[in-house]
């Protein structure tokens, strides 16, 4: 914060680049691996232009890899967004969608659209919003009031959301019986290979104003970290900010939830590896974070997709293996 | 007469044919498919049954029946299929089921332009017409008027037998362990049951309804059928389980069976085999001296 905006502006610049080249890689990575074989020369004939165009190669690229990878990126990239946003507003480094329940609470609204039986969109993305606010409002009532937002109070409160939104899930997935439960027991695990080019469309339609809204609002968020008096100081609207923020990371959450499933843990990874390597100012770890995060996504469902000799495991599994032990270390260390 | 035979085989590439599925869906085919993917084991029966199984480059995993089906490309489970499978392997018909084959994935292979022929068999009438369908869209007709021949056939047989008896047993048919589930009015379990001269302790409007063990004894089943992909070590198992209950009628008089659940939950000719199968569990004394 300290530095002058033509040295802010070079290193955005150059973390922005260099995060989108990690991320342009995963996405040739990810659209070379497949099922039916590796095919990562035949990508790179593909992007020069040349070699014969085989039609069943060219769909199975560009119609059915490549929107995953990009459902993937773009459930990344907010996911981890999420995280970095939280992480900030709660003065919490350990809060993260899934971990506090909003991911949970849009995946009862999202269930519930399923039930209904309407669209993806915007009728289960709409019921996903509303179940990921009403979580987001019992979890800021849990913890303020008298109690000021103490460390291990905000995750407590997380964790019994959570649990209560598992409860419902099972709930309703015990209630149902016909051929849905398969789609939406699939859909819970995380699965994002099934979805197509229009959808993803959508998607980014949702997601591009939110990330846009917070890289405008990046150093607000920096100003907030440092807590309500000093923002106050500043002359920060903080009660203002505070709704913009948490109601865009809604809307972003419950849309990726609702074309992706509950992947959790995403939220954690990537805010925590930036920071350490970029320090904490948020004009450069938003855009950080979006590439950034859509490559770790990406390369989780790689493995996922990759991994397991007969089929395909949900992404969520890996990201879970790899977040959950690094919320474990995280937790430990900070005691 | 070379020339003949070449215009005659190019023709049969390229023309097409228009067809309606037994959803109502209308789709665009060539005229004779050949390079075809069965979206679920019972199609892949179905398929074998109808001597097609030369046209099929793929099917999914559990299809084991024939066992030379087991040995074709596998394009992932029925309910979780592999995308990305199914259109590298060139497929010019893919013929799935309404239940069990997730709707975004049909609706994704129209969008790729690889047709999706879905039926949607619900008892032994629709599987019999299921095979007519799916055997006028192989150009098999023949073949298949003859299969449905031989189980009507095979079916009147049971039917005529089952009349003369003079109860209806209670039957409570097991297809899960833990929970206990079992089947009700709407699955063709519950068809074959009746059909088979027995009455359905589970029937209602929900199609596998949950039960206590509790409720079990209540029911008061004459005749109790486990039908499991499980081994025979646990079969061992549940049956030991309700032997501790003598007051159940089918313990007391030893009516446990185990069968395989291939028999019963897959809507192919194979059906008939376990209602034949059921007919004899439910009423032995009516095939008595019979092979």
């Amino acid at each position: 914060m300290n530095q002058t905006p033509p040295n802010l502006l070079k290193k955005i610049l150059i973390t922005t680049v260099v995060a989108l080249m990690f991320f342009l890689v995963t996405v040739l990575l990810g659209i070379s691996i497949g099922s039916s074989g590796k095919t990562l020369f035949s990508v790179f004939e593909w992007l020069a232009g040349k070699g014969d165009a085989d039609p069943m190669l060219h769909t199975i690229i560009w119609q059915i890899r490549l929107p995953r990878v990009l459902l993937a990126a773009m459930v990344g990239a907010s996911l981890s967004m999420g995280g970095l946003v939280f992480q900030a507003l709660l003065r919490n480094p350990l809060a993260e969608p899934y971990i506090l329940g909003i991911s949970g609470g849009a995946a009862i609204g999202a269930i519930i659209g399923i039930l209904l039986g309407l669209a993806r969109f915007p009728g289960v993305t709409l019921f996903a919003f509303v179940g990921s606010c009403a979580t987001l409002a019992l979890l800021l009532m849990m913890t303020s009031g008298s109690t000021i937002l103490r460390k291990d109070s905000l995750l407590l409160s997380g964790v019994m959301v959570n649990a209560f939104c598992s409860a419902l899930i099972m709930f309703l997935v015990s209630i149902t019986q016909d051929a849905r439960l398969h789609n939406i027991i699939f859909w819970l695990m995380g699965d994002l290979g099934m979805v197509g080019m229009g959808q993803t469309g959508i998607l980014a339609g949702i997601l591009l104003p939110c990330f846009i809204v917070f890289f405008l609002l990046s150093n607000t968020l920096n100003l907030m970290v440092m807590g309500k008096e000093s923002a106050l100081a500043m002359g920060i609207n903080v009660q203002v900010m505070n709704i913009i923020l948490l109601v865009s990371t809604s809307i972003m959450i419950s849309a990726s939830v609702s074309y992706s499933g509950l992947i959790g843990f995403v939220g954690l990874v990537m805010p925590h590896l930036l920071r350490l390597v970029l320090g904490s100012d948020h004009r450069v770890l938003v855009p950080a974070c979006i590439f950034g995060g859509g490559g770790y996504m990406v390369l989780c469902d790689l493995l996922a997709r990759a991994l397991p000799r007969q089929g395909e495991m949900p992404a969520g599994v890996v990201t879970a293996l790899i977040g959950a032990s690094l919320f474990i270390y995280l937790l430990k260390r900070a005691k | 007469m070379i020339l003949l035979i070449a215009v005659v085989s190019l023709q049969a590439v390229t023309a097409e044919k228009t067809v309606t599925d037994l959803l109502g869906r209308e789709l665009v085919v060539t005229s004779h498919p050949v390079r075809i993917i069965a979206l679920a084991p019972s199609i892949t029966e179905i398929v074998f049954a109808l001597e097609q199984e030369n046209r099929l480059v793929g099917v999914t995993q559990y299809s084991d029946f024939p066992e030379a089906a087991g040995r074709l490309p596998k394009v992932g489970s029925y309910v979780n299929l592999d995308l990305e499978r199914i259109v590298s392997l060139r497929p010019d018909l893919c013929i799935g089921v309404k239940d069990g084959n997730p709707k975004d994935v049909v609706d994704r292979l129209d969008d790729l332009d690889i047709p999706v022929y879905v039926v949607n068999p619900k008892g032994l009438d629709s599987v019999m017409q299921t095979l007519a369908a799916i055997g006028g869209l192989l150009d098999v007709q023949a073949k298949a008027d003859e299969l449905i021949a031989a189980m009507q056939l095979r079916i009147d047989r049971v039917e005529q037998t089952v009349q003369q008896a003079e109860t209806r047993p209670r039957v409570f048919f097991q297809i899960g362990i833990s929970p206990i589930v079992s089947v009700g009015t709407p699955t063709f379990i519950h068809e074959l049951i009746v059909r088979a001269g027995g009455r359905n302790v589970a029937e209602g409007s929900f199609a596998y309804p949950r039960y206590s063990r509790e409720q079990v004894l209540g029911m008061q089943p004459d005749v109790i059928v486990i039908t499991s992909m499980a081994r025979f070590a646990i079969f061992q198992q549940v049956k030991s389980d309700w032997e501790q209950w003598p007051d159940i009628p089918a313990v007391k008089h030893g009516r446990i069976f185990m069968q395989d659940s291939n028999l019963f939950d897959r809507p192919t000719p194979r059906l008939v085999a376990g209602l034949e199968l059921l007919a004899r569990l439910v009423h032995p004394e009516l095939f008595e001296g019979e092979p």
